[in-house]
């Protein structure tokens, strides 16, 4: 008797400080690790000569193991699917922003990709301090706003957070002078989204969106949902929300949103862009190596 | 004379176009701006006259004791900056009380203008996204740290659009209902006022 009630004791005393859970999540990261391994990389996506690649990966600083297991999968896709730069869509590092911080949820995850030159291009989160700005691997040039070009697209990393009439003027001069073929905007607070935590972010979009249509904008990728998410065309652009780099809401998707064109939120994931001429060929990938979406949207003719 | 009224008809008719052109422009909302009293300017141009004191002593702090940082610091350099920057700027400051920037008319304004521009469902959403942030144990104190393991709450555009404008060395923060300023390389609470949001 004395022995079954040390037994249930000793299994209370574990449970409650997670180490059973610890456990149990440590056998399946192991197993889905040699899985993954194992498993061919799904790729549909035709890595045509002299097309624009790269990844988007949003709320991802939480330096959790997930994080890095979503970091190795790019890793692996990177060899079939070899990107140049990677959009960070905001929530960089949660919690603390220590020198130690910037180690142990970004360099250390991504060390591999840093070390082959994939830069990366970070916007800012509401988890994020202003100071993230000038950290040399964000590439942010000091400001919390910019734009970059690769060929024939241009990016604009907004700061959603503090979207003040500075940062509008600024967009939309940039905007108006902006002939690139297509323009892809990216920050945190998602426009649209199915959330069942957060959402569509309503009056961001309302000062915004009529930017985007004005100037033409032609896909816009945000985070914050901590789920995958393409969104039905809303007045022809293209939007995606890509908000679980390192940290998943389970089941955090509104069932039969009319938003959605389609969504996962059972697992971690990342997305991988291609665009070639008037193609934009994308694919959103697990910390597994599934495939959960994939297709190809045309340049907008507007 | 009937030339000049047909002249006239035709100004006014490109006015009107114009006119509906500018409103139904897609890219004119953050561009529109409310009519202002005097009285208001006034509070508003003293309030600007107040921020812009404490960025010239910050800015002054940054010069005489702080290295400049480029725009690829390292993560050491970034902790260093910051951490200096909160001890020298409170030096600067050590008598800062609530209310210095913040005065009572400035922050009877910012509540009129919250209360008459967010009204039923606006005011609802804006409630929800300010009080939905997890800020609880956000000091409400002057020259105190704003924590960094606590969201930084975003500031509805179409709010922030119709406060005072700060300069980049400073940003509005709700906690709560109550709105601070902020310094946003430093984090140190510059000042606070009390229940901002109806």
């Amino acid at each position: 008797m004395k022995r079954i009630l040390l037994a249930l004791f000793t299994i209370t005393i574990l449970t409650v400080n997670g180490f059973v859970q610890d456990y149990r999540f440590q056998s399946l990261s192991n197993r889905s690790a040699t899985t993954s391994k194992a498993s061919p990389i799904d790729l549909t996506l035709p890595v045509k000569n002299g097309s624009v690649r790269f990844a988007a990966i949003g709320d991802t600083g939480s330096g959790s193991r997930q994080q890095h297991e979503v970091a190795a999968m790019m890793l692996r896709y990177r060899q079939a699917f070899p990107f140049d730069f990677v959009l960070m869509l905001g929530d960089n590092l949660y919690g603390r922003e220590r020198a130690q911080d910037y180690r142990n949820k970004f360099e250390d995850v991504y060390r591999p990709l840093l070390d082959s030159k994939v830069k990366f291009y970070a916007t800012l989160g509401n988890h994020d301090q202003s100071n993230q700005r000038l950290y040399e691997h964000f590439n942010m040039d000091g400001k919390e706003y910019y734009r970059f070009k690769k060929g024939d697209v241009a990016f604009y990393a907004l700061n959603s957070n503090y979207m003040d009439k500075t940062q509008l003027e600024w967009l939309e001069k940039e905007l108006s002078k902006d002939n690139t073929k297509w323009k892809i905007c990216f920050f945190h607070h998602p426009p649209y989204s199915s959330g069942k935590k957060h959402g569509s972010d309503d009056d961001l979009r309302k000062i915004v969106e009529p930017l985007f249509l004005k100037y033409r904008v032609n896909v816009v990728l945000a985070g914050h949902d901590h789920f995958y998410e393409r969104i039905k065309p809303q007045n022809g652009i293209y939007y995606f929300v890509s908000g679980a780099g390192g940290k998943l809401r389970r089941g955090g998707v509104r069932p039969g949103s009319a938003l959605t064109a389609k969504a996962f939120d059972r697992d971690l994931h990342f997305v991988l862009f291609e665009i070639t001429g008037d193609e934009l060929h994308f694919q959103a990938v697990t910390r597994l190596g599934q495939r959960v979406d994939s297709g190809a949207l045309k340049l907008q003719q507007r | 004379m009937k030339h000049g009224s047909s002249n006239q008809a035709v100004v006014i008719v490109v006015s009107l176009v114009l006119a509906i052109f500018v409103i139904l422009s897609p890219g004119a909302a953050f561009n529109q701006q409310r009519q202002i009293s005097s009285e208001e300017k006034r509070t508003r141009d003293a309030f600007e006259k107040r921020v812009k004191e404490y960025v010239k002593l910050r800015q002054s702090v940054a010069r005489k004791n702080l290295p400049k940082l480029s725009a690829d610091s390292t993560p050491e350099q970034i902790e260093v900056y910051k951490l200096a920057f909160q001890e020298r700027i409170r030096e600067a400051r050590p008598n800062a009380k609530p209310g210095e920037l913040f005065t009572p008319d400035i922050a009877g304004l910012i509540r009129g203008l919250i209360k008459a521009e967010f009204k039923g469902r606006e005011r609802q959403e804006l409630r929800q996204t300010v009080l939905e942030a997890d800020t609880q144990g956000v000091p409400l104190r002057v020259n105190y740290v704003y924590p960094e393991t606590k969201e930084l709450t975003q500031i509805p555009p179409t709010l922030l659009l119709e406060l005072p404008p700060l300069p980049q060395e400073l940003r509005y923060r709700f906690v709560g209902r109550h709105l601070l300023l902020v310094d946003r390389e430093n984090n140190v609470i510059v000042d606070y006022m009390l229940n901002a949001l109806p």
